[in-house]
């Protein structure tokens, strides 16, 4: 049909027209003759600021993921707070939602670490709703991802690495937990140790990269492509494309997180269980 | 039914995204420790190289039990 339009402009056609014309118009003004400067970032839609300067913390205002990080923060204790202030047998909307998300989690994590899952679902559940919300919100103009900053990502990564060596070591014990890095047979273990152990600090750095990595790279496309053209385009290709790509990046990125992180969890609990068929 | 086939689609989507990332990452850290302990012990190459190799053969053992050849049996 389209294609029709463009072949043969008349009747009802004039919108495709019409279209074509402010694409190539778009295309060509955006190559030969857009400002090579333009200013790529746009102000966060609220500052406050810097009242942390006595800890060294830089700059005027407070830095935008850190203030963005507080206001997801603020937005779950929120839903938290009133989705469980009044518990009732039949639930109302706004507990109706929670009991989804919270059944949700749970179900993924009886799929992926067993019977015994359901004691990692506060943390699992909080790391998965922060990033989901943080990275879901950063759709909106104006709006900073918490998640497109590497400091944001790391937190996340280390909190993960730590607690599940500490799951692990609260199951097994430190000399049984250490003895799983040393591989089936006692002569590997100088062999295996090293290579188990740079394993195990590759986890956090590779989770945070891709986080970031993620969410940082859609962030710098968007941007780059629409500093690229001009009119109304900018929000078409925006509305059309970005926006679609990046809701599914979020939801693809946070489930990836958090399976791994239920995939650590998994394996630092049930290690032990793995010795006898070696 | 689709609630059986859709998490199993995504989470074989997941998995495999996290396989390119995990090898560099490893193969880095390795190279990273190796480094270090060069820098600190005066050893100049050969704690470099070890530790490199001990790197990629994490970033390989990872990356196979990703995939799920070695863990097939577990899960």
């Amino acid at each position: 049909m389209t294609k029709n339009a463009s072949a043969q402009p008349s009747g009802g056609k004039g919108f495709w027209v019409f279209l074509g014309i402010l694409v190539a118009v778009n295309v060509v003004i955006g190559i030969f003759f857009a400002p090579r400067h333009v200013e790529l970032e746009h102000p966060p839609i609220f500052q406050i600021p810097n009242f942390l300067a006595f800890l060294g913390v830089p700059g005027e205002w407070m830095p935008a993921h850190l203030t963005f990080t507080w206001l997801v923060m603020g937005m779950l204790l929120l839903l938290a707070a009133l989705g469980t202030r009044a518990l009732r047998p039949v639930p109302g909307p706004l507990q109706n939602f929670v009991e989804v998300l919270i059944e949700a989690f749970s179900t993924l994590l009886d799929q992926m670490i067993g019977r015994q899952g359901r004691q990692f679902l506060p943390f699992i559940g909080t790391a998965g709703l922060f990033i989901l919300t943080s990275n879901l919100l950063a759709n909106i103009p104006g709006f900073v991802k918490p998640t497109a900053n590497w400091n944001t990502t790391v937190a996340l990564a280390l909190t993960v690495f730590i607690y599940y060596n500490y799951c692990g070591i609260r199951k097994h014990g430190l000399q049984n937990y250490l003895k799983h890095f040393c591989g089936p047979v006692w002569w590997l273990a100088p062999l295996m140790f090293p290579i188990e152990f740079i394993g195990h600090l590759a986890r956090p750095v590779s989770l945070s990269i891709r986080l970031f990595g993620n969410m940082f790279g859609e962030e710098s496309v968007v941007v780059i492509l629409l500093s690229l053209v001009w009119l109304v385009m900018p929000y078409l290709i925006w509305l059309t494309v970005m926006l679609p790509l990046g809701l599914f990046v979020s939801v693809v990125q946070t489930f990836v997180f958090i399976m791994l992180s239920m995939v650590y969890i998994a394996g630092a609990v049930e290690e032990g269980h793995g010795e006898e068929h070696q | 039914m689709p609630n059986e086939e859709e998490p199993s689609v995504l989470r074989q989507l997941a998995r495999l995204s996290t396989i390119g990332v995990a090898l560099v990452a490893a193969t880095a850290i390795g190279l990273a420790i190796g480094y270090g302990l060069d820098r600190w012990l005066g050893t100049s190459p050969w704690l470099t190289l070890t530790f490199t190799l001990f790197g990629i053969a994490a970033g390989f053992l990872n990356l196979f039990r990703d995939v799920g050849l070695i863990g097939r049996g577990r899960k």
